[in-house]
C-alpha cells in the first residue's frame, strides 16, 4: 500500500514539475534548462512568503507571480533571437539558470534554509499512515494537469496554442501573432515552474541549486512525451512507478537513473517517444 | 519580519580583501590559511567557522600576536570538494606562503589536500569531526572520531530506549560510510542487529524508497550519518513527514543547523564534543566575545567552529613552544601543547588525534539541546598506529 | 613552442600548477570544439570520457599501485573504456535519421549515468568522496608543464592539421548539411561515431594526466556540470577556431583560481552572464570578436592553396554491367491509412531519360526519395544497378551508382565550390586526413557543367554567396562527379532562363547518349520532356497511369483526362 502511495506520490511531483517545461518545448520547441532556476525562484518564493509571516498557503501565488515575471523578462531579453536556434537556445537558458542561481546566492545566502510544510502530519490511508503533504501534492498535480487542459482545450488562447503547436507557418498565415503566443506560453511555463518549485519546497529544502537535479527528469520525460499532456502523464505515471519500484526494492541510485535511461532508449526505439503521430 | 541576507554580498565580496586589509599587518606577519567550503556543502557551517578563527586571531593580536609577530588569516574557498581543495591547498601554499593551515573540511576535501600538504611541508590542524584514520606527518585533529561519538548514541538507545534493531542511513562518502561502518560493527558488537543500511549520494535529496524500506524493516531505532546541509535536513523533514518517530540519532548534525530545522529537528539525539550550553567560564566567554564581536550577524557556535577557534590558540602554543614557526618543529609541539578552551583542556598527544569530552543531547522543540549526559575524556582509540 | 619552453623559469609555482591542470582542460575543450564547433554535434559528454580516463588512472593506481606498467595498464585501459563506451554511446546517438537533439539529449545522459555508477561504487570508486592520495609519475612541476605543454601544443596542430585538411572539411560538411553528405555516398553516422571515439581518446588521454599530475579523482570530473563548464570555455574562446576554445580553457581556469577564491559567486554570475551574451549576441565567441577587432582580415584568410581542376581518369565498369539501370518491383507507401503510393513497377535501363510527369501530389518526388532511401517505402523492392538497397540509408543507394538532385539546391552553405566539389569526390578519391591536395579530378561531364556554367571561375566562393543558378549547377556538379550511373533529378528546369534550358538538356542528353547513364526527371515543363525523353511514365494518384514513348503519352485521351482532371496546367508552375 505505501509502494503505491509513494508511486502516486512520485508521480505526482514529477508531473508537476515536468508541466511548465513541457508547455514550452511543446508550443516553441525550445527547451528551458532555466526551468531548474525557475523551480528554485518558486521555492525562494514561498521562502519569502513564510518570513514575511505570511500564511503558509500564500507562498503559492507569489510564486506564480514570480516565476511569470522572470519568464516574460527572460521571453523578452533572451530567447527572441534563440528560436531558430534550438540548440544555442538550450545552452542559453542553461546559462541563465546559472546567472539566477548566482543572484539568488548573493540575495539570499548559500545556505540551505526551510519552509514548513502548510499541512502537517500523517493521514490514514487504507490502513497506512501516509504524508498528509504528499497526497496534497497529488491533487495539486491534478488541479495543474486538469486546469492546463482545460486552458487549451476551453479557450481561445489554447486553440491558438494549439494551431501554433500543429503547424506555426500556417497558424501566422491565419494571422495569429505567433510572437505574442510565444510570450505568453513562455511565461506560463515559467510560473508553473515555478508553482512546480513552491510545492516541492516543504518536502525538501530551499538552497540555490535546488533545481538542477529536478531539471534532468523532467527534461527527459518532456522529450519522450513530445508536446501532449497525456502522453506526459502516461510518461510519468510508467517511468516514475518503475523508479519508485527500482529504487525500493534494489537501490535508489539505479533507481534515480531509471527515468533519464528508460527515457534514452525508448528515444532510440522510438523517436516519437510516447507522443502519437 | 523579511530575513534577507545582504551582508551575504559583502561576505563574498569582501571577505578576503577585509582579511588580507586587517590594519595591524606587519610584513613579517604568521599566516594561517583556512581552506573551507565557502560554496557547495559545507558553505553551510562555513561562516561560523570563519566567524570563530577571525575572533581568536583578533584576540591573539591583542594580546601581542605570537612570538611578537601579528597573526594574518587567509580563507580559501575548497568548493567542499576534492577538486576545488586541491585548488585552495595550492593557492595558499605555493602563492599565499601561509606557516599553517588551520580549517574544517568535507572529507574529500581533505583527502585531496593532503598530497599537497606533503609536498608543501606545512603543518595543518584538522578541526572537523571525522570518520577516522587519515594519517600524515603534518596532520593534527583537534575533533571526534567515531570511537569517539558512536558509543553514547548506541548505548543509550540500547538501554534508555530497549532498542533492539537499528536501521542506519549514510550519504555516500567516505564520512557517511566510515561512520555507519563503525556503528554497524558497534552496535553489532553489544548484541544489537543491524535491520537495514542505505546510502544515497552526497547531493541526493529525495528519501521516498529509503523511508519506505525503513517503513517495512521496523527498526527500534534510527541512526543516520549524512552529509550536512541538504540531506541532512531533507532526511528529516521526509523521516517527520512520513510519521517515523522511532529514536533517531543524527551524526552529523550541529546545533546551527539543528535550530535551522525547526520544529522537525524535535527529539533527535545528538553526540558532540561541544553544545552552547556547556556551562564554563571558558565557554561563557567565548560566547559573550562571539557575540560582541558578530551581533545581528553571529553564527550559532557549533562544534565545528569552536575546534577551529581552539585549533589557533593550538597551533599559538606550539610555535611558542618550538620557539619557530619552523613546519617540523611546530608539527612535533602540536602533539605536546595543551589548550584550554570551551571544550575544556585539550591534547593531540593520542597518535595525533585527541581525548574529547563527548556530550549527549536531545533536541528540543525550540532547537535547543539539552544534555542528557556528558562523557568525560573520551580515547580516541589507535587511529594512526604508525605516527606518534 | 618557445613560451611552453620557458615559462616554467618566469612562472612561480601556484600559477604552474594551476595551467597545467588548465592545460589538461584545454585538451578536452578541444575535443567539445571539433564535435561542436566543427561537426554541429552539441555534447553535454566529453566530460565523462575525461572522467573515464581519470578514474582508470585513479582506480589502477589506488588498487593495484604505481609502477611504469601499471601506469601502461592504466593508460590502456583509460583507453578502452572511453573507446567502448563512445562506441556504445554513438551507436545510440547516431543512427540514420536521428535529430541533433537527440546525440545531445544522450551526451546529456552519459554524464548523468557515469557519475550515478561512481556513486555506487562505494570504497571501489570512492563514491562521493573520489579516490585520493594513490602513489603517481614522480615528476617535478616543471616537467609536468613541459610535458603537458607540449603533449597540447601537439594535439592542437595535429587537431589543426585534420580539420584544414580535405578529410577535416567533411566535418563542416556534415554540420552543415547532413542530408547532402548522405546523398553524396557518405555515411555520416559511422563518420561521427568514428569522430566520437577518436575525440574520447583524447579526453580519456587528458583525464590520464589530469588524474596522474592532481592525485585526485572525484565523480564531478565526469559529471554533466563539469561537461556544460566545457561548453562555456569553447562559446567563450569561439567554437570552430580549436585557437579560441583552448586559450578560453586557460584564460578562464587561470582566472578562476584567482577570482574565484575571492569573489566565488560574483565570478560565477559573471561567467554565466558572459555565456548567455555570447550565445545570444556572438555565436562566434569572444575571442575572434576582440581578435578580429585588432587584427583585421588576416585572421579570418587563412590562405588556401589554389585548386587546378583536372579530368578524372576513366574508371573500369564493373565487371557484367547490370541491364537494369534501376528497377522498382511492388513499390508503396502509406502513412497510417493514406496510400501515396501504390504498386509501383518501374524498370530503365542504361542510356535512358526517363520522365515522371504527373499533376501536383501524384506522388513524384516521394516516389523518388523511395529509390533513394531504403527506409522510406512501405513495400516492395528496389534495386540500383542490380543491387537491393534494402532498408539502408540513402549513402547506400548512391554508393550503388545513385545521384540524386534535389528540387531546390541543396549544398554545403560555407563550403567552398572546390571544397564541395572534392566532398563529392570522397568516396572515389578518399581524402587526406593531413593535406589539401591541389588537384581535384572530376569526370569531364561534371567539368564540362562546371565549365558552361563558370563556376570554374568561382572555385573558391562560399556557396551561400552564389546565385541560385549556380547553387543549382553546384549541386548538379556535384551530384555528377560522384560518377552516378544512375541520375534522380527533381524540376531541373525549374527557374531556368530559355538558354539555360537548351544548355541543359544538351548535358542531359550527352550523359545519357555518350555516357550511358540513366537518367529519371520529374518535371512539370512538358515542351523539355518532349524534347529530350526516351520514355515517359504517367503517375497519377499514387500509381503509374500509363508509360510508352513521347508520342504515345502526349497524345493519349487519358493524360489529358488527368491534367484536366486535376485542376493543373502541364505548364503549371512547381510546387
Amino acid at each position: 500500500m505505501a509502494l503505491l502511495l509513494d508511486i502516486l506520490t512520485t508521480v505526482a511531483i514529477l508531473y508537476a514539475v515536468a508541466s511548465g517545461l513541457l508547455l514550452i518545448f511543446g508550443v516553441m520547441k525550445i527547451i528551458n534548462f532555466a526551468h531548474g532556476a525557475f523551480l528554485t525562484l518558486g521555492a525562494y518564493a514561498s521562502l519569502v512568503a513564510s518570513n514575511l509571516g505570511l500564511s503558509p498557503w500564500a507562498g503559492v501565488p507569489l510564486a506564480i507571480l514570480v516565476g511569470a515575471l522572470a519568464g516574460m523578462v527572460v521571453e523578452l531579453l533572451i530567447m527572441r533571437p534563440l528560436y531558430a536556434r534550438p540548440l544555442d537556445a538550450i545552452l542559453a537558458t542553461w546559462g541563465l539558470g546559472m546567472v539566477i542561481g548566482q543572484l539568488i546566492t548573493l540575495a539570499f545566502g548559500r545556505e540551505v534554509q526551510f519552509v514548513a510544510s502548510p499541512v502537517q502530519g500523517t493521514v490514514n490511508v487504507w490502513g497506512t499512515d501516509y504524508s498528509a503533504y504528499r497526497l496534497l501534492l497529488v491533487v495539486a498535480a491534478a488541479v495543474i494537469g486538469i486546469g492546463m487542459a482545460a486552458l487549451l482545450t476551453r479557450t481561445r488562447f489554447g486553440l491558438i496554442t494549439r494551431a501554433v503547436i500543429m503547424n506555426e507557418q500556417l497558424a501566422r498565415g491565419l494571422g495569429i501573432h505567433s510572437g505574442a503566443v510565444r510570450f505568453i506560453t513562455f511565461s506560463v511555463g515559467a510560473g508553473l515552474g515555478s508553482l512546480a518549485g513552491c510545492l516541492i519546497t516543504p518536502l525538501s529544502s530551499v538552497d540555490p541549486n535546488m533545481g538542477i537535479p529536478w531539471l534532468m527528469n523532467a527534461f527527459m520525460l518532456v522529450m519522450v512525451s513530445g508536446a501532449s499532456m497525456a502522453s506526459l502523464l502516461l510518461a510519468t505515471l510508467l517511468f516514475g512507478a518503475i523508479q519508485v519500484v527500482v529504487s525500493t526494492y534494489f537501490s535508489p541510485i539505479l533507481g534515480g537513473l531509471a527515468i533519464v535511461v528508460l527515457a534514452a532508449i525508448t528515444l532510440r526505439i522510438r523517436p516519437k517517444g510516447f507522443a502519437r503521430d | 519580519m523579511l530575513r534577507f541576507k545582504p551582508h551575504a554580498l559583502t561576505a563574498a565580496l569582501g571577505l578576503s580583501y577585509l582579511l588580507a586589509a586587517s590594519p595591524a599587518v606587519a610584513a613579517d606577519a604568521i599566516k594561517i590559511g583556512v581552506p573551507v567550503g565557502l560554496s557547495g556543502a559545507n558553505s553551510v557551517v562555513a561562516p561560523s567557522v570563519v566567524q570563530a578563527a577571525q575572533l581568536a586571531v583578533e584576540e591573539i593580536n591583542a594580546a601581542g600576536g605570537i612570538l611578537g609577530r601579528q597573526v594574518e588569516l587567509v580563507v580559501a574557498d575548497d568548493g567542499s570538494g576534492a577538486v576545488g581543495a586541491q585548488k585552495a591547498f595550492d593557492s595558499l601554499i605555493f602563492q599565499k606562503k601561509v606557516d599553517v593551515l588551520i580549517s574544517m573540511e568535507t572529507s574529500a576535501a581533505r583527502n585531496a589536500g593532503l598530497p599537497i600538504l606533503a609536498r608543501g611541508k606545512v603543518p595543518y590542524i584538522y578541526t572537523s569531526f571525522y570518520e577516522g584514520r587519515s594519517c600524515s606527518p603534518w596532520m593534527h585533529v583537534n575533533a571526534w572520531v567515531p570511537e569517539q561519538q558512536v558509543p553514547p548514541v548506541v548505548d543509550h538507545f540500547m538501554k534508555a530506549k530497549a532498542a533492539k534493531t537499528f536501521f542506519l542511513v549514510g550519504s555516500d562518502y567516505s564520512f557517511g560510510r566510515g561512520m555507519l561502518e563503525f556503528t554497524r560493527k558497534y552496535a553489532e558488537g553489544k548484541g544489537a542487529k543491524v535491520v537495514g543500511e542505505e546510502y544515497l549520494p552526497m547531493d541526493g535529496t529525495d528519501w521516498t524508497a529509503v523511508i519506505s524500506k525503513i517503513r517495512a524493516a521496523k527498526p527500534d531505532a534510527l541512526v543516520t550519518s549524512t552529509a550536512g546541509g541538504a540531506p541532512n535536513v531533507t532526511l528529516t523533514k521526509q523521516l517527520r513527514a512520513a510519521g517515523i518517530n522511532i529514536p533517531y540519532g543524527n551524526l552529523a548534525v550541529d546545533e546551527g543547523t539543528a535550530k535551522g530545522m525547526g520544529a522537525d529537528a524535535k527529539g533527535i539525539f545528538i553526540s558532540a564534543s561541544y553544545v552552547t550550553s556547556i556551562d564554563t567560564p571558558a565557554n561563557q566567554k567565548f560566547l559573550a566575545a562571539m557575540g560582541k564581536k558578530f551581533g545581528a550577524d553571529l553564527k550559532t557556535p557549533n562544534d565545528l567552529s569552536v575546534p577551529q577557534y581552539e585549533a589557533v590558540y593550538a597551533y599559538k602554543a606550539a610555535v611558542e613552544k618550538a620557539k619557530s614557526t619552523d613546519s617540523k618543529k611546530v608539527s612535533a609541539a602540536l602533539s605536546e601543547v595543551t589548550v584550554d578552551g570551551p571544550r575544556g583542556s585539550i591534547k593531540m598527544g593520542k597518535q595525533r588525534h585527541a581525548p574529547l569530552t563527548m556530550y549527549l543531547g536531545e533536541v528540543q522543540a525550540d532547537g535547543a539541546v539539552q544534555v542528557i549526559a556528558s562523557f568525560k575524556n573520551v580515547d580516541p582509540g589507535s587511529q594512526c598506529p604508525n605516527l606518534k | 613552442m618557445l613560451v611552453v619552453a620557458v615559462a616554467p623559469f618566469m612562472l612561480d609555482s601556484y600559477t604552474l600548477s594551476i595551467l597545467v591542470r588548465a592545460i589538461f582542460f584545454a585538451m578536452l575543450a578541444l575535443t567539445v570544439d571539433i564535435l561542436w564547433g566543427y561537426t554541429g554535434v552539441l555534447t553535454f559528454g566529453q566530460s565523462a570520457f575525461f572522467g573515464a580516463g581519470a578514474y582508470a588512472a585513479g582506480l589502477v593506481f589506488t588498487h593495484l599501485g604505481f609502477s611504469p606498467e601499471m601506469a601502461a595498464l592504466a593508460l590502456g585501459e583509460a583507453l578502452l573504456s572511453a573507446g567502448l563506451i563512445a562506441l556504445l554511446v554513438g551507436w545510440l546517438s547516431f543512427y540514420h535519421g536521428a535529430t541533433p537533439l537527440y546525440a545531445s539529449v544522450i551526451s546529456l545522459v552519459l554524464p548523468i549515468v557515469m557519475t550515478q555508477l561512481l556513486f555506487s561504487g562505494g570504497t571501489f570508486t570512492g563514491s562521493s568522496s573520489g579516490l585520493t592520495g594513490y602513489v603517481s609519475f614522480d615528476l617535478s612541476l616543471e616537467a609536468w608543464f613541459w610535458w603537458a605543454g607540449f603533449a597540447l601544443i601537439a594535439i592542437t596542430a595535429l587537431a589543426w592539421r585534420f580539420v584544414h585538411s580535405d578529410a577535416g572539411r567533411l566535418l563542416v560538411a556534415t554540420r552543415d548539411n547532413e542530408m547532402r553528405c548522405s546523398y553524396l555516398g557518405i555515411n555520416t553516422s559511422t563518420l561521427k561515431i568514428g569522430l566520437l571515439v577518436a575525440t574520447a581518446l583524447v579526453a580519456a588521454v587528458a583525464g590520464f594526466g589530469y588524474a596522474s599530475f592532481s592525485g585526485v579523482v572525484a565523480p564531478e570530473l565526469a559529471g554533466f556540470v563539469f561537461g556544460t563548464e566545457i561548453i562555456i570555455w569553447v562559446a567563450l574562446g569561439g567554437r570552430g577556431t580549436l585557437i579560441g576554445p583552448v586559450f578560453g580553457a586557460l584564460l578562464i581556469e587561470c582566472a578562476s583560481a584567482y577570482l574565484g577564491g575571492s569573489l566565488p559567486y560574483v565570478w560565477k554570475l559573471l561567467l554565466g552572464a558572459a555565456f548567455v551574451g555570447v550565445i545570444v549576441l556572438l555565436p562566434q565567441g569572444l575571442l575572434p570578436a576582440l581578435l578580429a577587432r585588432w587584427l583585421p582580415k588576416h585572421w579570418a584568410t587563412s590562405a588556401k592553396p589554389a585548386v587546378t581542376l583536372v579530368e578524372a581518369a576513366a574508371r573500369p565498369t564493373s565487371g557484367a554491367q547490370a541491364t537494369e539501370a534501376v528497377a522498382l518491383r511492388g513499390v508503396g507507401k502509406h502513412y497510417g491509412s493514406l496510400r501515396v503510393l501504390k504498386d509501383i513497377d518501374l524498370v530503365a535501363a542504361p542510356g535512358e531519360l526517363v520522365s515522371l510527369i504527373g499533376p501536383n501530389g501524384a506522388g513524384k518526388t516521394t516516389l523518388m526519395r523511395c529509390m533513394s532511401d531504403g527506409a522510406e517505402r512501405s513495400s516492395g523492392t528496389v534495386h540500383i544497378a542490380g543491387n537491393d538497397i534494402g532498408r539502408a540509408p540513402p549513402y547506400v543507394a548512391v554508393r550503388y551508382g545513385l545521384g540524386r538532385k534535389f528540387q531546390t539546391a541543396n549544398v554545403f552553405a560555407t563550403l567552398t565550390v572546390a571544397e564541395s566539389l572534392r566532398i563529392a569526390r570522397t568516396r572515389l578519391d578518399p581524402p587526406s586526413l593531413w593535406r589539401r591536395a591541389e588537384q581535384l579530378a572530376l569526370p569531364a561531364y561534371a567539368l564540362a557543367v562546371l565549365q558552361v556554367t563558370q563556376l570554374d571561375k568561382k572555385l573558391d566562393t562560399e556557396a551561400r554567396n552564389l546565385s541560385h543558378g549556380e547553387q543549382q549547377a553546384l549541386e548538379l556538379a556535384m551530384v555528377l562527379a560522384m560518377e552516378p550511373r544512375v541520375l534522380l533529378l527533381d524540376e531541373p528546369t525549374a527557374g531556368l532562363t530559355l538558354a539555360e534550358r537548351t544548355l541543359i538538356g544538351q548535358v542531359f542528353l550527352d550523359l545519357t547518349h555518350r555516357f550511358g547513364l540513366c537518367l529519371l526527371l520529374v518535371e512539370h515543363d512538358i515542351e523539355f520532356v518532349r524534347e529530350i525523353s526516351t520514355r515517359l511514365v504517367v503517375l497519377h494518384e499514387g500509381h503509374i497511369a500509363m508509360q510508352g514513348s513521347v508520342q504515345e503519352v502526349v497524345e493519349s485521351e487519358l493524360v489529358r483526362t488527368i491534367y484536366s482532371g486535376a485542376a493543373a496546367t502541364p505548364h503549371g508552375a512547381s510546387a
